[in-house]
């Protein structure tokens, strides 16, 4: 009994998972920031599916089409779309360890970053004009501002963290204080908040 | 200089990805748009947001390049919030309309 408990208990020590190893082979910091995405993704998987559910027992639900200014959200699509792509180039010009060429993309990012804030908050105050509250709104169930303003806040919140983010690794890339390992988690964030706005244009924009 | 083409390949291949997912946007918006059954409608959305972010994680996270390990992992949130969808949905499809209905009349 004793003896098979040790044994047991070595292959598990020798095995990839045992320690001293590094199962997934990512640095530390990589790695923490795949678990903070995943976290993350459970969120707003809750705010969509919370969504879908209010959607579906609601009598009539407002068409997005006559509320939203859809030219609008999709430039804030194509923005952060385009901020993503040039975020891995940032990468790849980080990997190559050319710091001035990464420097540019940064800021490239951050300004489409600050743009889609802008857009944002611009679409936020005109529809808060137009009378939309949480509580309330002129189109049709209370749920459909509610939904809007939890779910599109949420993800300009990630929005603003991630140009902060950004702004400060693209400052330290400037200083020279600089490693690719950052610039890469930095972008696996800002990628994630691009693949949340995929979700949230598709399902509460389109759809 | 091997080193450098090969960096330049990288971006090639991101603006390509760039191109890639500029089409499936255009995509999912006629979709917005098309006169079609909505749930149909809704499967072709989810087909497209699928592909989006099957694009975006593999070669803008460099998901591709990553250990099996940690690919498994990510699908973690996907698959929960399936299940979570699929046992909360069902509840939709009772009698549950009119509260809401109360409810949104009731506000002034």
């Amino acid at each position: 009994m004793d003896s098979s408990l040790a044994a047991e208990q070595q292959r598990i020590l020798a095995s990839n998972w045992g320690g001293g190893k590094s199962p997934f082979g990512t640095s530390w910091s990589k790695f923490m920031m795949w678990i903070f995405i995943i976290s993350d993704a459970l969120t707003f998987a809750a705010f969509l599916i919370t969504y879908g559910f209010m959607r579906s027992i609601s009598p009539e639900w407002p068409k997005q089409t006559e509320v939203f200014n859809m030219v609008l959200i999709t430039f804030m699509t194509f923005v952060l779309i385009s901020s993503s792509a040039v975020m891995a180039m940032a990468v790849g010009a980080a990997r190559a360890a050319n710091p001035k060429l990464a420097f540019r993309f940064l800021v490239l990012t951050v300004v489409g970053g600050l743009m889609f804030l802008g857009c944002q908050a611009f679409e936020w105050s005109h529809l808060i004009e137009e009378g939309a509250r949480l509580t309330h709104n002129p189109w049709g169930v209370p749920q459909f501002a509610a939904s809007f303003f939890v779910i599109t806040g949420f993800h300009g919140f990630h929005v603003l963290s991630g140009v902060t983010i950004l702004a400060i690794v693209a400052i330290r890339a400037a200083m020279g204080k600089y490693s690719a390992d950052q610039v890469e988690n930095a972008g696996l964030y800002w990628h994630f908040v691009d693949v949340v706005w995929v979700f949230v244009f598709a399902f509460f924009y389109l759809l | 200089m091997a080193e450098h083409e090969q960096h330049a390949l990288s971006y090639r291949l991101y603006l390509k990805t760039w191109g890639w997912l500029l089409v499936l946007t255009a995509v999912a918006l006629a979709l917005g748009y098309a006169p079609i059954n909505e749930k149909f409608k809704a499967f072709l959305l989810v087909c497209t947001t699928l592909a989006k972010i099957l694009v975006i994680a593999s070669i803008f996270m460099h998901l591709r390049y990553e250990r099996l390990n940690l690919i498994l992992l990510t699908f973690v949130p996907l698959v929960l919030a399936v299940i979570l969808f699929s046992f909360t949905f069902p509840e939709t499809l009772g009698t549950a309309t009119h509260v809401i209905q109360v409810r949104g009349n009731a506000v002034p």
